[in-house]
């Protein structure tokens, strides 16, 4: 029996196959490479009442500070740098060992605007009252040093 | 050519759903992190595995369970009815039954200076309700013949029923032990949801569960207590796996008054803060579910005990235990006020001092 000559592949159904396999090829190839990381500067992840309220890079405090509120209490992350005495003037990426620190809070412990700067992956900001976690995660380098849990 | 473009895409439809399944990952380095704020203090656990996701929501759901049985500040909780009741036999979960019978036996222990019946002298402190005040000594008398812990009596009824009483006026709070409770139910917890490696940090309690995800001991730094506000200011870190570790120490909470610091562990035997020549005692002991009288619990009071002793206690307490029990052996970093970082031997080869920190290190055997 012959195919009829509409059925017979020609050049269409190749290039069709090409993309059908350049398509699989490079889905599969990224992820297997690898997929998304988190590495660089580091994430800044915000814990309100044991929900997950908000996650972006760190780098994006350099556009101005962000302000949470709960149980009647709020508080303010700001950019800071590791021996530097205010935020970075302007809005490129400083040098140095950056991070983030509640700049401010009107809860009557103040327990999270002395943690002071928080730089390396896993450390933590907490305000008890406001119920606010704020946690930093992958941190592209590993300071030496670093450790993974305090105990204190 | 039909069959070889069909056997073609046919593949090409395979390889692109490999993208569905996620690179090959080793699944024990798989991560879920959770962070809750649960008995007044942060808490952040990480499971690995297979599992983890599961075994980090399951652990959020025993923190939240245990908090509504043990808190003191909930109403409806096992011990607020327990405080309230005036004497009266009230009936308590098996958490709660099992955490007072804990406690009693970590009191005999530790000679009475863990005592969970100290709280109405904590309270006069104000140290529950953050108004400060040194109580008189008329007070503090008439309170501190409320501490008897033989006055706490938890009482199995059966199977699955449980009762507890105290005598009038007593109260009781499980803060100086429930976390370390609850570090016990989350071993066996990751026991149960096969979970190869985890890292639960419980305000001031620790458990390390297997190794890192580099095949390294984890690293637990333990707080200066001289700079108690200060984020990677460590005295030293322990490098554990399959450890708990808890650290107590009177910079943790404290008032001043009049020129004088007051900080929250009370001495049942003087209704003071323990006037101890230590700023901070850790307890380390080995994670292991098997072991039928908990490690973490015993850490969490032992550290709190330990504290009120003093160092010379501390060590002679360690030294006694060190020989009778070995599924419950422990191991110390004591602070000291002088500048000392005692070790106990078992410690010397996990435990390196911060060389910056200015503290001398001593290691006893």
């Amino acid at each position: 029996m012959r195919s009829s000559p509409k059925l017979r592949p020609n050049g269409w159904d190749a290039l069709v196959v090409l993309a059908a396999l350049a398509l699989a090829a490079g889905s599969a190839l990224a992820v297997w490479s690898g997929g998304r990381t988190e590495a660089g500067p580091g994430t800044v992840v915000v814990t309100v009442d044991g929900q997950e309220a908000d996650r972006f890079p760190l780098e994006s405090l350099l556009e101005g500070p962000r302000t949470y509120s709960n149980n009647g209490y709020t508080l303010e992350l700001a950019y800071g740098l590791r021996d530097a005495e205010g935020p970075p003037l302007d809005h490129t990426p400083p040098a140095g060992e950056a991070g983030v620190r509640a700049a401010w809070a009107d809860c009557p412990t103040q327990d999270c605007v002395r943690t002071g700067l928080i730089t390396r992956s896993g450390q933590s900001i907490v305000c008890l009252p406001a119920r606010i976690i704020v946690q930093l995660t992958g941190v592209e380098s590993e300071a030496p040093g670093a450790v993974d849990a305090v105990v204190g | 050519m039909r069959r070889f473009i069909s056997i073609t895409l046919a593949f090409a439809l395979v390889l692109s759903l490999t993208a569905c399944f996620g690179p090959p990952v080793d699944p024990d380095t798989v991560q879920e992190s959770i962070q809750v704020i649960a008995m007044d203090t942060p808490m952040f656990i990480s499971t690995y595995g297979r599992r983890s996701t599961g075994a980090a929501y399951a652990s959020e759901d025993l923190i939240r369970a245990l908090e509504a049985r043990l808190s003191r500040t909930e109403e409806d909780s096992d011990i607020s009815r327990l405080n309230a009741a005036g004497g009266e036999t009230v009936e308590v979960g098996w958490d709660t039954y099992c955490l007072l019978d804990q406690a009693a036996f970590f009191n005999a222990e530790t000679g009475g200076a863990f005592n969970i019946a100290i709280a109405p002298v904590v309270s006069a402190w104000g140290f529950t309700t953050d108004s400060f005040q040194v109580p008189s000594q008329a007070e503090l008398d008439r309170l501190l013949a409320l501490t008897d812990p033989r006055g706490v009596s938890p009482a199995q009824l059966g199977d699955a029923k449980f009762t507890a009483s105290l005598e009038p006026g007593q109260s009781v709070d499980l803060g100086g032990i429930a976390k370390g409770y609850a570090a016990d139910k989350l071993a066996d917890l990751f026991v149960e949801y096969e979970v190869p490696r985890a890292m639960a940090q419980l305000g001031g309690n620790v458990l390390v569960w297997g190794d890192r995800p580099d095949g390294t001991a984890w690293r637990v730094g333990v707080q200066d207590p001289a700079r108690p506000d200060e984020q990677n200011a460590f005295v030293g870190v322990l490098n554990l796996k399959n450890a708990f570790a808890v650290t107590s120490g009177g910079y943790q909470r404290y008032f001043e008054e009049g020129g004088k610091r007051y900080h929250h562990i009370i001495d049942p035997a003087t209704g003071y803060p323990a006037d101890s020549d230590l700023t901070s005692v850790t307890v380390v002991a080995e994670a292991d579910p098997d072991i039928p009288r908990k490690n973490g619990a015993m850490c969490d009071a032992y550290s709190t005990g330990l504290f009120i002793m003093g160092e010379e206690e501390a060590l002679r307490f360690w030294r006694s235990r060190r020989q009778q029990n070995r599924e419950n052996a422990f191991e110390l970093v004591l602070v000291t006020e002088d500048g000392r970082v005692v070790v106990t031997q078992g410690l010397a080869e996990a435990f390196t001092l911060d060389e910056g920190s200015g503290y001398t290190l001593e290691i006893v055997s």
